[in-house]
């Protein structure tokens, strides 16, 4: 929606950046994601949508073995980024979480100053050589996230004393600071009120000029302002993949329809 | 797919705007009638009440454009409602068209009523007309049954109309020619003729525009023309 004509072409140029064969998520018995294949642009944002518990934030937890972390949950099938398969033995989960930044639905800021927060993981990551390297990396990734101008004159405020907006903007200053690949977003903006929820929209906008970015949303209508490409899962199926234009007009599949107009699915 | 939206209130506002859309076909569609019988009949009576009904069809375009640009704001109308919302934009828009050609040829009549008749051409004038009329008759019905296979049909049947309307300029060129006094009303008819072939022109267009909401694309292979300059 920001600009249809440059957004036609990329989709066209934009080479594949996460590539994911016969994905299946199990938790115990469920099978929660059923057999994805799909493949992601670089520098461009693709949206996910679907009815709660359609497996769609399940298989962005995928992209950075979030999923890892809970114990009953096994992954199938092959995901590469940049041809890589991150479930490697060889990959360590720490370096592709680095690579593979991701924003939640509520902002999560640590408990410390707005400087730290961001500062926090290029220092474990080694990424800065002395204090002025990491001064001009914590400026880069605020201005980045937009929120440089607001809050200049406190970095040494704790980062929990900012407005919900604020924090949420923070977080994705600080998921870039480590200078990711892709960036993952659950519901970045489901606790944000319009205003803010159009600044990190804009935002968005503006990353993916750097960044792979893929956006779960409950919000089409968001969906359909921030992404290139858009993927429509249903009952851990993905039912319909495509260009958000056509997936917002003319959908190909039934249910694909049915859940974009309001319709009961 | 499931007919009903989830929010009840959404399925009565597009119903409400299709059932205004049939309203103005239907008043159209009179309009194409009377205009043309007015004309045979040499009845300026009737063709008064096609000009003044004129402002109903007016009306109801107003109302159908206002009534569209509320949901496109309040419901955010995506996919096939959208496409609804679009194409009945321009219907509306079209058969407002027609509403306006039916009442020029009215107008026209109420001239025509005081010269000498001309024989002979009215009644090819009817048949056109009346085969306009039945294929705004099909495109309404193609609209309200998302039938793609009858609105295709009716963009064929346009051909047959410019075929129509080619005879007739060649007839109303003989009259002329034959004797100047029949100049002025030829004039006349054969702007009807025009007319006429016209709202053939905007029952296309609507035809069309069924064939993309049911399909989501325009027609693509040209439509067969028969309106040739040199006729």
């Amino acid at each position: 929606m920001y600009d249809t004509e440059k957004l036609g072409t990329d989709v066209n140029q934009t080479n594949t950046k996460i590539s994911a064969r016969n994905v299946q998520v199990y938790y115990g018995d469920t099978h929660a994601i059923k057999d994805v294949n799909v493949d992601i642009d670089a520098k461009s944002v693709t949206a996910f949508i679907g009815p709660s518990g359609c497996g769609k934030s399940t298989f962005l937890r995928c992209i950075n073995r979030m999923n890892d972390t809970i114990d009953v949950c096994r992954v199938k099938g092959d995901i590469t980024i940049d041809g890589e398969d991150i479930y490697d033995k060889r990959v360590d989960p720490v370096q592709l979480r680095a690579k593979v930044g991701m924003v939640f639905q509520k902002p999560n800021p640590f408990p410390k100053s707005i400087y730290d927060n961001i500062a926090y993981g290029p220092r474990i990551h080694g990424l800065a050589k002395n204090k002025a390297d990491l001064d001009e990396i914590v400026e880069k990734s605020l201005r980045r996230g937009a929120i440089w101008n607001e809050v200049k004159d406190r970095l040494h405020a704790p980062g929990t004393g900012l407005s919900g907006g604020q924090q949420q903007r923070l977080c994705i200053a600080r998921a870039v600071a480590t200078e990711p690949e892709v960036l993952l977003m659950d519901e970045p903006c489901s606790a944000l009120d319009p205003i803010a929820t159009a600044q990190v929209e804009e935002l968005i906008d503006e990353l993916r000029d750097q960044f792979s970015v893929v956006i779960v949303t409950h919000s089409m209508q968001q969906a359909a302002r921030v992404s290139q490409k858009t993927a429509f899962f249903h009952l851990g199926n993905l039912v319909e993949y495509g260009d958000t234009s056509q997936i917002f007009t003319t959908p190909k599949d039934e249910r694909t329809e049915s859940y974009i107009t309001g319709r009961i699915g | 797919m499931n007919d009903q939206h989830i929010v009840s209130a959404f399925d009565r506002d597009l119903e409400g705007i299709q059932a205004h859309v049939m309203k103005m076909g239907g008043l159209v569609e009179a309009a194409i009638g009377e205009a043309a019988n007015a004309m045979v009949a040499r009845d300026q009576e009737l063709a008064e009440q096609v000009r003044a009904a004129d402002k109903a069809i007016d009306a109801l375009e107003e109302l159908i454009n206002e009534r569209c640009a509320n949901l496109i704001a309040l419901r955010a109308p995506a996919a096939v409602d959208l496409r609804v919302v679009l194409s009945v934009m321009k219907i509306a828009g079209n058969l407002e068209r027609i509403g306006d050609y039916a009442k020029n040829m009215a107008k026209r009549t109420s001239v025509l009523v005081h010269m000498e008749q001309v024989e002979g051409a009215h009644a090819s004038l009817k048949r056109m007309a009346h085969e306009v009329q039945l294929m705004l008759k099909d495109v309404l019905d193609a609209f309200i049954q998302r039938d793609k296979d009858l609105a295709r049909d009716v963009l064929e049947r346009d051909e047959g109309v410019d075929q129509m309307y080619n005879a007739l300029f060649r007839e109303f060129l003989t009259f002329m020619m034959e004797d100047p006094r029949y100049i002025t009303p030829c004039m006349h008819l054969h702007f009807m003729a025009k007319n006429t072939e016209r709202m053939g022109d905007h029952v296309t267009a609507i035809a069309e525009q069924v064939v993309y909401l049911v399909t989501g694309a325009m027609p693509d292979e040209a439509r067969p023309k028969a309106t040739r300059l040199d006729a």
